[in-house]
Formats: C-alpha cells, sequence, structure tokens
C-alpha cells in the first residue's frame, strides 16, 4: 500500500481523535493527508517516543482519543515501549507501527531486519491482545473499524504495511512549525476540547 | 527500629518524605526505573494511592511519557539512576528543549564522595559537567530538610518551561 495513500484513508477515518506523528515521514504524510494545525503534534524530534509521548496523554486525559505514529525505524530502537503500553493498557490509544521496512527519513536507508521481522509477532510476543496488521487499502476498508473502535477493550497495536516514500514523496513539506508554537497551537485547542487545564494560566 | 533504620532520616521516614514532597507540588504520574539508592523511594510511591506508578522499560520511555503527560495537563515526575540519566540527553534535548516541555527528574548522585561502586567512575566524572554543558538547571540534595527543593524544582520547571533535575546523594538515600 502507498504510504500516502493509506495516510489519506486513516484520515477520512479519523473520528475526534488527537494525532501524534513520530520522526521519519510520518509527519510529512500526516501534514500532506489532514493539513491539521491544532489537533495534531508533529513530534519529530523524538526517535522511538512517539507512543509513550502519545500513552502521557491518553492517561491524562481518558475520556479523550488518540492516535500515535511511529515508524518500524523507530520502533527497532525501543521496541521495549510495548512492554510498558501493554502494562498501561490505555484503550484511548491507537499505536500505529508504519511499517516502509527503511529508515524513510533518511534516504530509504535498509532497516537491519528487512522484510523477516513480524512486527505483529513481536506485539504479541509482549502480550498485546488488540493487533491488527493491513496490507492495503481494501483490508483497510474491511477491517479498520474494529481497530479504531471507540469501545476498544484495551490498548490497541496496528501495523500498516506500507511502500516508502518515492523520490517525489522526500519532498513533501515538512509541518512547518517551531516546536513551542505546536505546544501551545496543540495544548490550547486540547483545553478548549477537554475542559482539561494544560498550562499554568488561560488566555 | 526495623533492619535499614539507622539513624535519623533513614530511609523509609525519607522515601515518605520524598513522596510527600511530589504529591505537594501536584505530582500525580511518576516513572521509574530502579536503582539500589532509590529502591525505597520507588516502592513507596508504588504504593502511595495518590500516585499513578508506571515502570517502564528504559529511562528515555520515562521522558517521553511524563512530557505527553504534561501536554494533557497531568503532573509527572520520572525518578531514575544516575546511569540512566545518562541515556536520556537526546530525548532532553531534542522533545523538552525543541518543544519547550516542563519535566521534573529525580536522579541518584552516582559516582559521588562515598559511593563506593568503581563502575560509577563515570557518573562521577561526567555527570555534573554533562548536566551542565545541556544547561539543564539541578539542585543536589543530601539532608532531609533540603527535600523541599523538590517543589521548587518542580515550580521552576514550568516557569522556565524545560527540564529541572533534582539530585539525590547516598548520605540522604542511604
Amino acid at each position: 500500500m502507498r504510504y500516502l495513500e493509506c495516510f489519506r484513508h486513516l484520515a477520512k477515518r479519523r473520528n475526534g481523535e488527537f494525532v501524534i506523528t513520530s520522526a521519519g515521514n510520518s509527519g510529512q504524510a500526516w501534514w500532506a493527508a489532514s493539513g491539521d494545525s491544532e489537533a495534531s503534534f508533529y513530534l519529530d524530534a523524538s526517535m522511538s517516543l512517539s507512543t509513550m509521548f502519545a500513552s502521557g496523554l491518553a492517561l491524562a486525559l481518558p475520556k479523550q482519543r488518540f492516535w500515535a505514529f511511529m515508524g518500524d525505524g523507530a520502533f527497532c530502537m525501543n521496541p521495549g515501549m510495548l512492554m510498558v503500553e501493554r502494562q498501561m493498557n490505555l484503550p484511548n490509544l491507537v499505536h500505529f507501527l508504519v511499517s516502509n521496512r527503511s529508515y524513510g527519513a533518511t534516504s530509504n536507508a535498509p532497516l537491519p531486519s528487512g522484510p523477516s521481522c513480524d512486527f505483529a509477532m513481536v506485539a504479541r510476543g509482549m502480550g498485546l491482545e488488540r493487533v491488527f496488521t493491513f496490507s492495503s487499502i481494501a483490508d483497510l476498508e474491511s477491517g479498520l473499524d474494529a481497530a479504531i473502535t471507540q469501545n476498544a477493550s484495551g490498548h490497541t497495536f496496528v501495523v500498516l504495511e506500507v511502500e516508502p516514500f518515492d523520490a517525489e514523496e522526500q519532498r513533501l513539506p515538512q509541518p512547518p512549525f517551531d516546536g513551542p508554537e505546536l505546544k501551545y497551537r496543540f495544548g490550547r485547542h486540547l483545553e478548549m476540547v477537554s475542559g482539561a487545564t494544560i498550562f499554568d494560566y488561560r488566555v | 527500629m526495623s533492619g535499614h533504620e539507622t539513624r535519623s532520616g533513614s530511609k523509609p521516614e525519607i522515601a515518605r518524605a520524598l513522596a510527600d514532597s511530589l504529591a505537594d507540588c501536584g505530582v500525580k504520574l511518576v516513572a521509574s526505573l530502579p536503582d539500589n539508592w532509590i529502591t525505597e523511594v520507588i516502592d513507596e510511591v508504588d504504593r502511595d494511592a495518590r500516585f499513578t506508578h508506571v515502570p517502564v522499560n528504559r529511562e528515555e520511555s520515562a521522558i517521553g511519557l511524563c512530557s505527553g503527560a504534561y501536554m494533557g495537563g497531568l503532573g509527572s515526575a520520572a525518578i531514575m539512576g544516575a546511569s540512566g540519566f545518562m541515556t536520556v540527553i537526546y530525548a532532553i534535548t531534542k522533545i523538552n528543549y525543541s518543544y519547550e516541555i516542563p519535566l521534573l527528574i529525580l536522579i541518584t548522585l552516582r559516582g559521588a564522595f562515598g559511593d563506593h561502586h568503581k563502575h560509577h567512575v563515570s557518573n562521577g566524572l561526567y555527570l555534573r559537567p554533562v548536566m551542565d554543558a545541556i544547561d539543564i538547571p539541578y539542585t543536589i540534595v543530601s539532608r532531609p530538610e533540603e527535600i523541599p527543593q523538590i517543589g521548587k524544582a518542580y515550580r521552576h520547571s514550568r516557569t522556565f518551561s524545560r527540564p529541572t533535575v533534582v539530585a539525590l546523594t547516598r548520605d540522604l538515600l542511604k
């Protein structure tokens, strides 16, 4: 499945979820697919930590739902995060592992494991129960509802098998925000939607 | 007196005082990785209903988790050993410095006078220079009466919009 096509499909199916993207191509792809500048936090500076960041959010705000994207390159740097995710078992968080079998943001350098690693099996081995894999848009159309249901019994892990960015896609713009602007745009929007007090003062 | 209470300010009382200090400043989530010096502190936090305690797989995960909690309006702290702290420089400088996200980190001041473990020589040599190199504000707590520094460090982190560190000494913890 084409990376961007997959993300455009997810953007269409999104229903109020807050989104955290990762270091790598996911920020570019989500920005291209959604153009969202308030309910998405483009955590580009974060190799392997986007889902931990999202876990903190999901724990803090159990009535909101969160999607976190992470590339398989970032995943390889910290697979033990799944043990923490399993332990927390947050039903309002979906971890999307975007598997393009390469370090997409660094010229598609190959992953050490190549195509041989079964990420869904890794997740099951870490004790996760709600594990899904999608390799095509047709798969997403038929099975995504079960993965992103609002009535999940616990934490959800979704593997998206995609093609690496081609040369043209690599030129997609990065989300054009400085870090502090993202922090306040996202935080203020979250305050408005959830009623929570994120910062120490309201404007 | 229990077996490990050897003097005034012994471990259980210190652990409780540290937990009280965290709770008093609004910490509700504690992410931790162990170090022998802070085992009692982590156990105390784990038993304390005022906190959600999340043992994590590596120290960087604690940085990510607590940073996200801040963005959800949940007060948090990361507790780890000095060696663990030395592994989180990337996470701190990338997440917390890039996005200006506050975070309170409690560490052990390993490698200082009184630490008889030779494998902490590196921390004795480089822990404080590394903290200085990334300009992270830190304070050293070595006596029970200094424990309120934790609240000040927490509030300073939020004022400064970056992490602060409280380094706990062996004299305090053991």
